[in-house]
């Protein structure tokens, strides 16, 4: 994915190219193993002092990266989020409907309400929805970089969208 | 066919062929270049079924399962959703723990992959996440088993 991301921010790509003849154009030629390709890969890095891989400080920042490195960070995020709370519910006293009633009683206002549920659906909302369009690119539709954009404009609204309905349940 | 040996050796580059995860792009390049040799168009799940099925190359069917296993997981999770709204209760409480942990480990690990270089750290790392995942897969069974569970949790907070 990082691989097809570079390759979209390069000037030289264009739409009417499959992605194939993209992915292969930028292969390593494979003269000997695979394994051996990779090692000589990482060597170089080394060698040159290459940041790590995938790169996040040295493109030009474009709306599939961006969505991307998102992707990733609301999945890393929503995991810490499952395990804090799995930890929580051995290690705290108490049990969960003490806890809600603790936040009752303080009596936030609606808004404060609805906007903190909006920022708990907002990443669960995009991560499932930009989940349906990896989901997608799996298994092999909207590869040409117009429907690249098209998809990610739909999944940010749609995330929007749900993450509001969601808030104002 | 070359590519898929060559294949096999990239999917020992980790780990484990569990850990291969890095292995999708190098695999998609050269399922492509096959795919150009036998010039026709098939999807990646496709190639993921030809390279699984014809080539006997133990660790790019590993792989490859490992891959499939990654999207089954997901298609599950999602279906998780509606079926937490409409039939809330143990069995979905259960399902949705297992699928949350094992979705966040290989999310994880890709992620571990990707950023984690160095034998030693690579498997300090791997040690790590496998414990973090038994640990969170034992909380949320414990929250499931002790507490309302999850279903019942986020409907509770969700109705404050």
């Amino acid at each position: 994915m990082a691989l097809l991301l570079r390759s979209m921010a390069r000037p030289g790509f264009h739409a009417s190219r499959s992605q194939f003849g993209v992915l292969y154009r930028h292969a390593v030629p494979m003269g000997t193993t695979a394994k051996e390709e990779m090692n000589k890969f990482w060597d170089k890095n080394n060698r040159l002092n290459r940041p790590m891989s995938p790169h996040i400080t040295i493109y030009r920042w474009s709306i599939p990266m961006v969505m991307s490195i998102t992707f990733r960070g609301t999945g890393v995020g929503l995991s810490g989020g499952i395990s804090l709370f799995a930890v929580a519910a051995m290690v705290l006293p108490g049990n969960y409907p003490q806890y809600l009633d603790l936040i009752h009683s303080l009596s936030f206002g609606p808004q404060f309400l609805a906007f903190t549920k909006f920022a708990l659906a907002f990443p669960v909302s995009y991560h499932t929805l930009n989940g349906i369009r990896h989901l997608m690119w799996d298994v092999g539709k909207g590869f040409q970089i117009p429907d690249v954009y098209r998809s990610g404009y739909v999944v940010m609204a749609l995330s929007v969208l749900t993450s509001i309905g969601l808030a104002c349940l | 066919m070359a590519s898929f040996v060559r294949l096999s050796s990239v999917c020992h580059r980790g780990v484990k062929p569990l850990f291969a995860r890095n292995t999708f792009l190098p695999r998609e390049l050269l399922a492509c270049r096959t795919l150009r040799e036998k010039d026709c168009i098939q999807s990646s799940v496709q190639i993921h079924a030809s390279s699984s099925s014809s080539h006997s190359a133990a660790g790019s069917k590993a792989a490859s399962m490992h891959w499939t296993g990654e999207r089954m997981v997901s298609v599950l999770l999602l279906s998780m959703a509606p079926a937490a709204y409409l039939y809330p209760g143990p069995a979905v409480d259960y399902a949705v723990a297992a699928a949350l942990t094992l979705h966040g480990h290989w999310g994880i690990g890709q992620v571990l992959t990707d950023y984690v270089h160095g034998e030693a750290k690579i498997k300090l790392a791997n040690a790590s996440l496998y414990t973090l995942s038994m640990v969170t897969f034992a909380g949320l069974c414990y929250f499931n088993y002790k507490d309302v569970g999850i279903c019942k949790a986020i409907a509770m907070l969700w109705s404050i």
